[in-house]
């Protein structure tokens, strides 16, 4: 992680983790990462056709999805709300049929990336729940860089070729940054704009949409099949 | 005809495949993604239904969506204007997501599906619950009652159905709107009480057996009752419309006293009903059991509406508040009603098959009970390659990630016992039902995964039903489950009503854990481990024509233990949805106390230390 990650992440901590709903807002999307890990590596494990390869993957998936419930329990015990975990739509990451080598590739340069955040946010924290859950998870996300790398050579790949696919996978994953930094930038472009027409608007259309919540029954008809027939 | 249905977009997102009228495949998303109640678009419930359809998209019929989104958002935009100067978070943020992409969910639908829009249709909300209630229920002509938080803008609506020259005629008798909700306000008390809305409901449920209606007048006055049988809400005690201020207003709680924070410990036990409860305790579960008591009120009131509009004795129920089984109990024992029929899934997530129903049958001369169909709907999976790799994975491994106070040291090694297809069944069903005998806990996956949220014996998690031992291991060492929610059991047909007490034309209502009712005194020590402090349960009535394996196994208990019941609850662990693949079932099996899981004809074991 370069040295401007690690100054960001310690921002962030010092600075906007001192609200509680920013931080488990954080941590809930951590939980959702780990998950969606553990959704990628079960259908990594339908695809594969060796059983050792299956039983590596298996005992990998069984770590992560511990990993997503440390944060959810973080949430769980910080928050005086229920619990509602994030979600993410599931997308996977190859079509089916991809020699399970590039799920293990991609899999291996996400736990480089999340042990090196992980890392950097375990050391910025102060003592608490966090940390504690984080101290365990950076331990174990090491051992899979390890892991994932040793199963590649396993699986018959050169160092050379592995190197390659990861620098792919390092452009892929640089590219997929760059879209949710996007989306973010769109999103708040979003917020603004929807901001200024609410306040331009709303005062114009709430007495009539007080009205309609005043009605008491439907009369409209939606009681048959619409669109094309 | 080839007719897929497709929900998607609040919550429980699913897909329905029907060719000819019958249906191929059901499922919802969730069950393929792991994220419970997921209202993504059903991509991976599509993909599978056309699969074992054996079709594409281009061989697709139709595809109906089961609301109507152009209303849905008029809906949404106008209730986030009314709070107005109070709602620019609601307004920026339905907007945002309704601008952005759930308003253009019939194109999302072409685009996705690569399918010519003039395939696509769409049907209201509340009529496709009312496809979904009708369409599989038999009935030649019915009333449909259909009760839940909100759909395009009704909340509640009341329908009759009838065949008439082979085609389904759903006639709305009423529709009551938005905001005035029976399921809002029980998702708000559902928040008041500490629970996550939209997805605990059930947990309320369950409180309110531990309570009074001490405070029913207080929700009689909220949930006005009107005198055609249709009721109002009186708004000022919640924020339906303006939802990030809390589910309920400060007017609430100055009329039941602070709400319950989550996760504060809640001393009830449903396995200890003489337990000492403390008197803050008492009072949320007397308002439990207030709320609970004015819903079933309510719902009788429609209910008399609806039979005077149907003249008829058959009755359809669907909707989110239609998993209330104590209400539907109610409506049963007290409406005029005398025939009731409720899909395996009555939520949103069955919607997909109520839609592609109705699609099919508007274009063909389908009869009514060809329509009829079980819970079984869902994914199979080939056990083979998953006992493969058991051989290849050390168990030790997993002692680091056990599930809270589940000893470790008990994970070395497991067994594997195949029993061979022809005869295994019998050999099997009579293992696993010794170990029952012993207290052990047992998984148990088995061919097609249920459609809905019931465990049907296809993916169960099972216990001897006196064994409150079992039951308390059960709840702390595998399912992570509160205390006061309690177990149910499964049934065969023989012995249903041995236990139950029920009436004999009422035994087949019973197949898919819809309606909470009596044990008989005599047989309550038998099933005391899987019964609730009102002594009541909601039971699985299994027949071996809908799943023989379970009846199998259900008998060869009945053998040893005298009686073919067991307690049966939903193999799937705290936060998740059913488990759907053998390996989901195995990391199961792998961090928690169950003793034995069952992958079709395998039967894996702990080998515990000595």
């Amino acid at each position: 992680m370069s040295m401007m990650e690690r100054i960001k992440v310690r921002a962030l901590v010092s600075v906007f983790w001192r609200s509680k709903q920013t931080m488990l807002s954080a941590v809930n999307g951590f939980q959702a990462t780990e998950a969606d890990g553990v959704w990628h590596l079960l259908r990594g494990i339908e695809g594969a056709e060796d059983p050792k390869v299956r039983a590596t993957l298996f005992e990998h998936m069984i770590e992560e999805e511990a990993h997503a419930e440390a944060f959810g329990l973080v949430c769980r015990e910080e928050s005086a709300q229920a619990f509602v975990p994030t979600f993410y739509e599931r997308e996977d990451i190859f079509p089916t049929g991809t020699p399970i080598w590039k799920l293990i590739a991609y899999v291996h340069v996400g736990e480089v990336d999340a042990t090196a955040r992980f890392g950097v946010l375990r050391d910025a924290l102060p003592p608490g729940r966090l940390k504690e859950a984080l101290k365990t998870i950076v331990a174990d996300e090491e051992g899979h860089i390890d892991l994932t790398h040793d199963l590649l050579l396993e699986l018959g790949a050169s160092e050379a070729e592995i190197r390659k696919t990861y620098r792919r996978v390092r452009l892929r994953r640089a590219w997929e940054g760059w879209l949710r930094s996007g989306k973010r930038i769109v999103n708040w472009v979003a917020v603004t704009l929807l901001s200024g027409v609410y306040f331009v608007m709303a005062p114009f259309f709430y007495r009539t949409a007080r009205a309609k919540l005043r009605q008491n029954t439907v009369e409209y008809d939606n009681n048959r099949l619409k669109g094309a027939q | 005809m080839n007719v897929l249905g497709i929900s998607y977009g609040y919550h429980d997102a699913s897909a329905t495949l029907v060719v000819d009228g019958q249906i191929v495949a059901a499922m919802a998303e969730e069950r393929l993604t792991r994220q419970k109640h997921d209202a993504h678009f059903p991509t991976y419930a599509i993909r599978h239904c056309l699969s074992v359809g054996g079709i594409g998209t281009e061989d697709l019929d139709k595809v109906v969506f089961h609301e109507d989104p152009h209303t849905k958002f008029t809906r949404v935009i106008t209730s986030s204007l009314a709070p107005f100067p109070h709602s620019r978070r609601e307004f920026v943020n339905s907007a945002k997501s309704w601008l952005g992409e759930k308003l253009w969910a019939l194109n999302t639908l072409s685009a996705r599906l690569d399918l010519d829009p003039a395939k696509i249709t769409y049907v209201g909300h509340h009529f496709s619950h009312a496809a979904q209630a009708f369409m599989g229920s038999g009935f030649e002509r019915s009333a449909i009652l259909i009760v839940d938080a909100v759909g395009d803008w009704s909340s509640t609506a009341l329908y009759t159905g009838e065949w008439v020259d082979g085609r389904p005629q759903i006639e709305r008798v009423t529709e009551i709107a938005f905001p005035h909700s029976l399921g809002l306000v029980y998702s708000a008390i559902t928040a008041y009480l500490g629970f996550r809305p939209n997805d605990s409901e059930a947990t309320t449920m369950a409180l309110a057996a531990f309570g009074t209606p001490r405070f029913a007048d207080v929700f009689r006055e909220i949930i006005e009752a009107k005198p055609d049988g249709t009721y109002t809400v009186d708004q000022r005690y919640f924020n339906f419309a303006n939802f990030y201020k809390g589910a309920y207003t400060e007017a609430l709680v100055e009329k039941l006293g602070p709400a319950r924070e989550s996760g504060a410990p809640l001393g009830l036990d449903c396995l200890d009903p003489d337990a000492a409860i403390s008197e803050e305790d008492q009072r949320f579960a007397d308002i439990a059991a207030s709320i609970q008591c004015v819903l079933e009120e309510r719902i009788l009131g429609l209910c008399g509406t609806l039979h005077t509009a149907a003249q008829t004795e058959n009755l359809c129920i669907a909707g989110g508040v239609a998993f209330n089984c104590v209400a539907n109990q109610r409506i049963l024992d007290e409406s005029a009603f005398s025939s009731l029929y409720i899909p395996p899934d009555p939520g949103d997530g069955g919607t997909s098959v109520g839609t592609a129903l109705f699609a099919a049958a508007q274009a063909g001369d389908l009869t009514p009970s060809g329509l009829c169909h079980g819970a079984y709907l869902g994914k199979s999976y080939e056990e083979a390659p998953t006992l493969e790799m058991i051989e290849h994975v050390n168990p030790t491994h997993f002692r680091r990630y056990m599930k809270v106070g589940v000893d470790a040291a008990q994970n070395n090694n497991w067994k594997v016992e195949r029993f061979e297809p022809e005869d295994g069944l019998s050999g099997l069903c009579a293992a696993v039902a010794d170990r029952l005998m012993q207290g052990e806990l047992v998984g148990w996956f088995q061919g097609n995964f249920e459609m809905g949220p019931r465990a049907l014996g296809n993916r169960s998690l099972l216990a001897r039903p006196d064994d409150f031992d079992a039951a308390r291991r059960l709840s702390t060492l595998v399912k992570n489950r509160a205390p006061y929610r309690p177990y149910a059991f499964s049934v065969t047909d023989g012995d249903a009503q041995a236990l139950l007490d029920i009436p004999a034309d009422q035994v087949r209502f019973h197949r898919w854990m819809q309606l909470a009712v009596p044990v008989r005194p005599e047989a309550a020590k038998m099933v005391q481990a899987a019964l609730h402090v009102d002594q009541t349960t909601r039971p699985q009535v299994c027949f071996a024509e809908d799943n023989p394996r379970y009846h199998a196994l259900l008998s060869a208990f009945g053998e040893r233990f005298g009686k073919a019941v067991l307690l049966n609850t939903s193999f799937n662990p705290s936060g998740y949805p059913l488990v759907a693949t053998p390996e989901e079932a195995l990391v199961m099996f792998a961090r928690t106390d169950l003793d034995v899981l069952v992958l079709g004809d395998a039967m894996i074991t702990k080998v515990r230390p000595d």
